[in-house]
């Protein structure tokens, strides 16, 4: 059942990338020609971050690149640690700006001067208003991701449901919000989850210690809690390393967004049941494609313009459904992991230590 | 006698800030062929102005022998007011005189507590600190509140007056108001003697409990301007505004030379330390130093600024030096230097 709803929804990812390059010359990226790019992830430290670096490096190594790739953050997640950065982008001359922003609007004032001073700017992960971004990577649709998280509660829970807690990462990170808010539109929308009952959303600021804390404070204060949902790769490990501090592996459950190499002891151990992630490198990868295709004239940020990135085949810029009047890329698709298929993925990691691919 | 060494290490720790500033700039014009341009230099100080603002004063507090953990609270405090009231309707100038009164009402409960029930200003501002920040996070909980008309925002993002940045203007003419005060008026004076021996002042007559409450009034007030600045530099708002600068403001002031046992430091040395950090993070961010090295080079600084006056010190108390300075100066005897040293 599972793996027939996946393999439909692959079905119409591939559907809806491939459908138009029949229609529509594919445009190729012209290796050699000098860029200079920043990467600019939501903060340092962390491991998502870094395998977003490594597939942005693989194809400024595949492009022949002679220009630079810088790789840049605040070292905590803030949207004014990252306006400085922006601004000595500018200041540098900075030719493709790459953000995974975290804040939807406080980084306009600086994105918006970085495409008037000429440079491109494409949001990942964590997009800007429209204003202020050319085109945004989408790993996945936003809206999807509300589904997968719903129906990982629903087979922790079970039929008869239960409550269960939302842990984010930062009140203000807008990937975040609007993955709640999309799971909190099917739970309302779909009687099949009508038991499923959300008692708390909580921030642990995308740090392990209050994420930790958190999780605490959630079993504390709601001792019928049978699932901690973290759409965070942060909050996910530390709410399962503080169900198995605690001893109730079993009995509250973990699961939401988490990196495969973190979160294998706990699958193994049982103390996180399901979790779902897509590939930041694959993210890193196709958002260093579509810059230096924007930035070296190849091709315009307009709906309906088909590219091939890479190693990653043909991708089309659409209009975002989820934010009127911005464009995105849908990367997609997502990944479930859990103890069914953990031989899988479990050998996959000792190949290759990365998520998701 | 006492007093001219004293005088002496500040001069020379001056002179240590400028000469690294110098370096600083030197290595960053080396680094980054853009650090010269005018959108460069501009941005030096619109990125930060809201920390040096504050900066200003807590050197007032410090040298006074008190700390204000508050002020970054204070700050996020008045700018959830001012979302506050612009979302439930109010004009902007009425949103911004309740939220500069806010700070003001946030310098009065700290300087009461502090002066007139003589409780340590480390654990009342740290009260602060939390429940300033509970009250900004009660106004917004979670809402992010944008959407201020352009002059507000403008003004902040790049507003001019003539071809100088009018961040820059503003700020200038604040340093110049905090030097004259602290150094050129008797309100300074009696900010440096309490700081030094507050029985003493008390002795003398100075009413230290005004001083010590205009000098927290005034640190709020400051704050709530900076808090309501950093708003309109950003564009909109939310409850977690200046988290965590307070750590970033003390240690650009006590960089400055201010001992953070009250008495001792210069305005002078305050700016000249702002300038070596803002001129020193921006050459790092020019050349792409990650932000964890940028933030162990500043501290690394700060451990600096404090050994090394120690570590003059110990050298003066020393034999050699001493022979050495007697040999420099062979008008003073024995006799004269310990009755210097005695009275």
């Amino acid at each position: 059942m599972k793996n027939l709803r996946i393999a439909f929804l692959m079905m119409i990812v591939l559907l809806v990338t491939v459908q138009p390059a029949f229609m529509q010359d594919v445009i190729v990226a012209t290796p050699g020609q000098e860029v200079n790019m920043l990467l600019l992830p939501k903060a340092l430290g962390n491991a998502v971050f870094d395998q977003a670096h490594e597939g942005a490096q693989e194809a400024h190594a595949e492009l022949e690149n002679p220009g630079e790739l810088i790789f840049n953050a605040p070292t905590e997640a803030s949207a004014p640690g990252q306006i400085e950065i922006i601004e000595a982008a500018i200041t540098q001359g900075v030719d493709g700006i790459m953000i995974s922003a975290n804040d939807y609007e406080q980084l306009l004032p600086s994105t918006q001067r970085a495409l008037e001073a000429g440079s491109t700017v494409v949001t990942w992960d964590s997009p800007v208003d429209p204003s202020g971004e050319q085109v945004f990577i989408a790993q996945v649709d936003f809206s999807e991701t509300g589904t997968v998280m719903a129906d990982m509660a629903l087979r922790i829970l079970g039929e008869d449901g239960g409550q269960f807690a939302i842990l984010s990462a930062t009140p203000d990170a807008s990937n975040q919000n609007a993955w709640i808010a999309a799971m909190q539109e099917v739970l309302e929308s779909d009687p099949q989850y009508a038991n499923l009952e959300l008692v708390a959303i909580v921030y642990g600021n995308d740090d392990p210690d209050d994420s930790y804390n958190e999780a605490l404070g959630l079993i504390d204060s709601y001792p019928d809690l049978g699932l901690i949902m973290a759409p965070t790769t942060v909050g996910i490990a530390a709410a399962a390393k503080a169900m198995q501090d605690e001893g109730l592996c079993g009995t509250v459950a973990v699961s939401g967004l988490g990196l495969p190499l973190e979160m294998q002891e706990f699958v193994e151990n049982g103390c996180a049941q399901e979790f779902a992630l897509w590939s930041f490198k694959d993210l890193g990868y196709l958002t260093y494609y579509v810059t230096y295709l924007l930035e070296t004239g190849a091709m315009e940020a307009e709906a309906g313009v088909t590219f091939e990135a890479g190693r990653m085949g043909t991708y089309t810029i659409e209009e975002d459904p989820t934010r009127e009047g911005a464009l995105r890329v849908l990367m997609g698709p997502f990944s479930v992991y859990n103890a069914d298929n953990f031989e899988e993925w479990a050998v996959d990691l000792e190949a290759t230590p990365e998520a998701g691919s | 006698m006492n007093l001219l060494t004293r005088f002496s290490w500040l001069r020379r720790w001056e002179t240590l800030l400028f000469v690294i500033l110098c370096v600083v700039i030197v290595i960053n014009t080396q680094l980054s062929e853009h650090f010269f341009n005018v959108d460069n230099i501009s941005n030096i100080f619109r990125l930060s102005i809201e920390k040096a603002m504050v900066v200003l004063l807590m050197t007032f507090v410090i040298i006074n022998g008190e700390i204000d953990l508050s002020i970054a609270s204070v700050m996020g405090l008045a700018a959830s007011v001012l979302a506050f009231t612009y979302e439930a309707g109010w004009s902007l100038p009425v949103g911004f005189v309740v939220a500069m009164a806010v700070g003001a009402l946030c310098g009065v409960i700290n300087g009461f507590f502090i002066t007139y029930l003589n409780m340590p200003s480390i654990v009342v501002t740290l009260a602060g600190l939390i429940a300033y920040r509970g009250v900004a996070r009660i106004l917004l909980e979670d809402r992010s509140v944008g959407g201020y008309p352009e002059w507000f925002t403008g003004l902040a993002q790049n507003g001019m007056i003539g071809s100088f940045p009018f961040t820059v203007i503003l700020f200038a003419v604040m340093f110049v108001a905090c030097f004259i005060i602290l150094g050129r008026t008797a309100f300074g004076r009696y900010v440096y003697v309490i700081g030094n021996n507050r029985a003493g002042a008390e002795y003398a007559g100075i009413n230290v409990r005004r001083i010590k409450m205009t000098i927290f009034v005034a640190t709020g007030l400051m704050a709530a301007f900076a808090g309501l600045w950093y708003a309109a530099r950003l564009g909109n708002i939310r409850a977690n505004a200046a988290e965590g600068f307070e750590l970033d403001i003390i240690t650009m002031v006590l960089l400055g030379g201010v001992s953070i046992f009250g008495g001792k430091g210069t305005m002078l040395g305050v700016g000249l330390s702002l300038l070596v950090v803002l001129n020193m993070r921006n050459g790092m961010s020019l050349a792409n130093v990650s932000g964890n090295v940028q933030t162990s080079i500043v501290g690394a600084l700060l451990i600096l600024s404090v050994l090394i006056p120690n570590w003059a010190q110990s050298l003066q108390n020393t034999k050699w030096w001493r022979s050495f300075v007697e040999r420099d100066k062979p008008s003073l005897t024995k006799g004269e230097t310990a009755k210097g040293e005695a009275g």
